[in-house]
């Protein structure tokens, strides 16, 4: 089992900035997963990490030996690529046992390790294959093969399932999930979806503009998220954000919205407005009365709860939750509830403000 | 969208007929002369009298079609598999660089390959020359006796031979480099990742998935050094032209300087028969080869 450290590690492309000083630990036996928009630097990290981008500074401690000099094939880590990357002139076989081969490992062993790994995975029959003989998922199949093979101190995943198909990428996520309960290895994962991330994560690592924006398990992350990024990203539909202005003091403290009416809050926050109010949908229920009233714009009905778009009087755009069966019409006006327990407040920088 | 297939088919044929007329015109049917021409004893211009297969038969115990045949034979084997190996290695270093490095690099690969035949055998005369050659130069301060390479039976093929690759290298470091270029960027990361040494990644993944250019270069190499003529012709004027003879200058000589337009095209249906089946059968066989890994 391993662990890896990352201590203020940087990496610039040119000019340009793509890791900034960051520093990270991945516990031995963790399904960590970085998450980020496009741009971030998460695909970086992960190759960083494997080896395949210099570090510029830092220390990259894998399994207690200082790595960041290593060359990849040195790390014993394994790669799953968005692409896959299987070699197209080689069978399935000869693609999992290329890299027992390079290590010089016995012909039986190596044999043995990749019918297991076709066992574990259900590939039997495309032994004899090649990569153009298989389909998207089978080649995912493969390309998970020739990682277990190696039976490497980490796994480490670039996007591997954003070239499925919608249902055949939720089969592999559970596949997935499973196999790291298996195997107990140190896993890293890279995607740009939050689903996955959710789903999959022990921890979540999200990055935003060369570093670190929050590191914590997925709950943590999507009731606690410390920043305003964070809280847009996590969570689907997305967090509603309200401007607001902040009146009271103490258990008396409040929240103004744009059209005058008022969302008591739990704390008086420190810092600087402007302020944005956070609530996720599910939070801001449809009421009769409610707190403030709004025109429902679009009515979604998704069976077990119906998403309506609505605007506030000050023209701000939310979206809250009601019950499956709700009544309520676009051009309806509706009265919401805020669930106080829930609310989130951002402060001028987009720090979340503990209340 | 809807269309009307008999307006189409006829819009084809118009489209394609004027290629067909100048195909036809100045490729098929002077081919099609050609084999008959091969038959009679015409002279270059004009016809001849039927003589049957006569051109043919004398061939094997023609001396000069022997030697051409030979010659010919030793410059492909001189150039086409030695060529095809530079233009690979040249291909494999320059494919390591990048960005505008790359491109000079590249262009001054290819420079060569643009310049026309008398320009290459005046830059190399000033090399190999006897009298004045720059390389003559280097012997004598090396204290090596110099050597007359194009007047010499020894020295003129390979001479002409190693001219003719670094003519013609350029065109083949460029399709290499096109092939090299089509291969993923992730699929060497994965054999780093697989402890793949250097010699390994060549000889388990770059080779294999380079291996149908490699099919092609040589092909290419192939029948363009069979039908070998000009560098020879220009290299063996005030030398030795009959020793050095090959099968096109062969050709030229019986048509254009003899005035045997008949046993002139026998030699040619010959070289041509022969450039069909060597390159057909090699193509084959190196395809198979690459199918079996």
């Amino acid at each position: 089992m391993t662990g890896i450290a990352l201590e203020r590690v940087s990496k610039r492309f040119g000019s340009v900035d793509v890791i900034k000083d960051l520093s990270l630990d991945i516990g031995a036996g963790e399904f960590v997963v970085f998450l980020g928009p496009s741009g971030s630097g998460k695909t970086t990290l992960l190759r960083m990490i494997a080896g395949l981008e210099t570090i510029d500074s830092g220390a990259l401690t894998i399994d207690g030996v200082r790595s960041e000099g290593l060359a990849p094939g040195q790390r014993n880590l394994a790669m799953v690529f968005q692409n896959y990357a299987l070699y197209p002139h080689m069978t399935v076989a000869e693609n999992m046992a290329f890299g027992l081969r390079n290590l010089g490992l016995p012909s039986n062993t190596i044999t043995s390790r990749v019918a297991e790994a076709a066992r574990m995975l259900e590939m039997e029959k495309l032994l004899a294959r090649r990569p153009a003989e298989l389909s998207g998922g089978q080649r995912q199949r493969v390309a998970i093969g020739r990682a277990i093979v190696k039976e490497p101190k980490a796994f480490l995943f670039d996007e591997p399932l954003s070239n499925l198909d919608a249902g055949l990428r939720v089969r592999t996520r559970v596949e997935l999930a499973e196999l790291h309960q298996r195997l107990g290895s140190t896993m890293i994962y890279v995607t740009h979806d939050q689903t996955e991330a959710m789903t999959l994560a022990d921890r979540i690592v999200i990055l935003n503009n060369c570093r670190i924006e929050q590191v914590g398990t997925p709950m943590e992350v999507y009731a606690n998220p410390a920043s305003r990024f964070v809280a847009g990203f996590i969570g689907s539909p997305a967090m509603n954000f309200i401007p607001v202005t902040l009146t009271g003091q103490g258990d008396r403290a409040a929240a103004r919205l744009g059209d005058g009416s008022v969302v008591p809050l739990p704390g008086a926050p420190q810092g600087e407005g402007p302020w944005e109010l956070g609530i996720r949908p599910e939070a801001l229920q449809v009421a009769a009365e409610g707190m403030t009233k709004a025109t429902a714009t679009v009515v979604e009905r998704l069976g077990d709860r119906t998403l309506v778009y609505a605007r506030l009087g000050d023209g701000t755009q939310v979206i809250s939750q009601d019950a499956g069966k709700s009544q309520v019409r676009a051009g309806d006006g509706i009265g919401l509830t805020f669930d106080t327990s829930a609310l989130h407040l951002f402060d001028a920088a987009g720090r979340a403000v503990l209340l | 969208m809807l269309t009307n297939r008999r307006k189409d088919a006829w819009i084809a044929a118009v489209l394609v007929a004027p290629f067909l007329a100048i195909y036809l015109l100045v490729f098929v049917w002077p081919t099609i002369q050609m084999f008959g021409i091969s038959f009679t004893d015409a002279p270059l211009i004009g016809t001849g009298e039927w003589v049957g297969t006569a051109n043919y038969e004398r061939l094997p115990s023609d001396p000069r079609f022997r030697t051409a045949a030979w010659n010919t034979a030793y410059f492909v084997l001189l150039t086409v598999l030695p060529g095809t190996i530079v233009a690979l290695l040249i291909a494999l270093g320059v494919s390591r660089l990048k960005g505008r490095l790359q491109s000079a690099i590249l262009a001054l690969f290819f420079l060569p390959y643009i310049l026309p035949v008398s320009v290459v055998y005046l830059l190399w005369d000033w090399v190999l020359n006897f009298q004045f050659g720059i390389l003559m130069h280097v012997f004598d301060l090396l204290g090596i006796e110099r050597v007359p390479i194009t007047k010499s039976r020894t020295w003129f093929m390979p001479a002409v031979g190693i001219v003719t690759i670094w003519w013609t290298a350029g065109f083949s470091i460029l399709l290499f480099l096109a092939g090299l270029r089509s291969i993923p960027a992730e699929i060497y990361e994965a054999a780093a990742l697989d402890n793949s040494s250097r010699w390994t990644t060549f000889r388990r993944i770059t080779w294999p998935l380079l291996w149908p250019v490699t099919t092609l270069v040589f092909t290419i190499q192939l029948i363009a050094q069979l039908k070998i003529f000009d560098q020879v012709y220009l290299f063996s004027v005030g030398g030795r032209p009959n020793d050095n003879m090959v099968l096109v200058y062969y050709v030229f000589q019986r048509a254009f300087q003899q005035d045997q337009g008949g046993r002139a095209a026998a030699v040619a249906v010959t070289l041509f028969v022969l450039v069909v089946v060597v390159s057909v059968l090699q193509f084959q066989l190196l395809r198979l080869a690459g199918g079996r890994r």
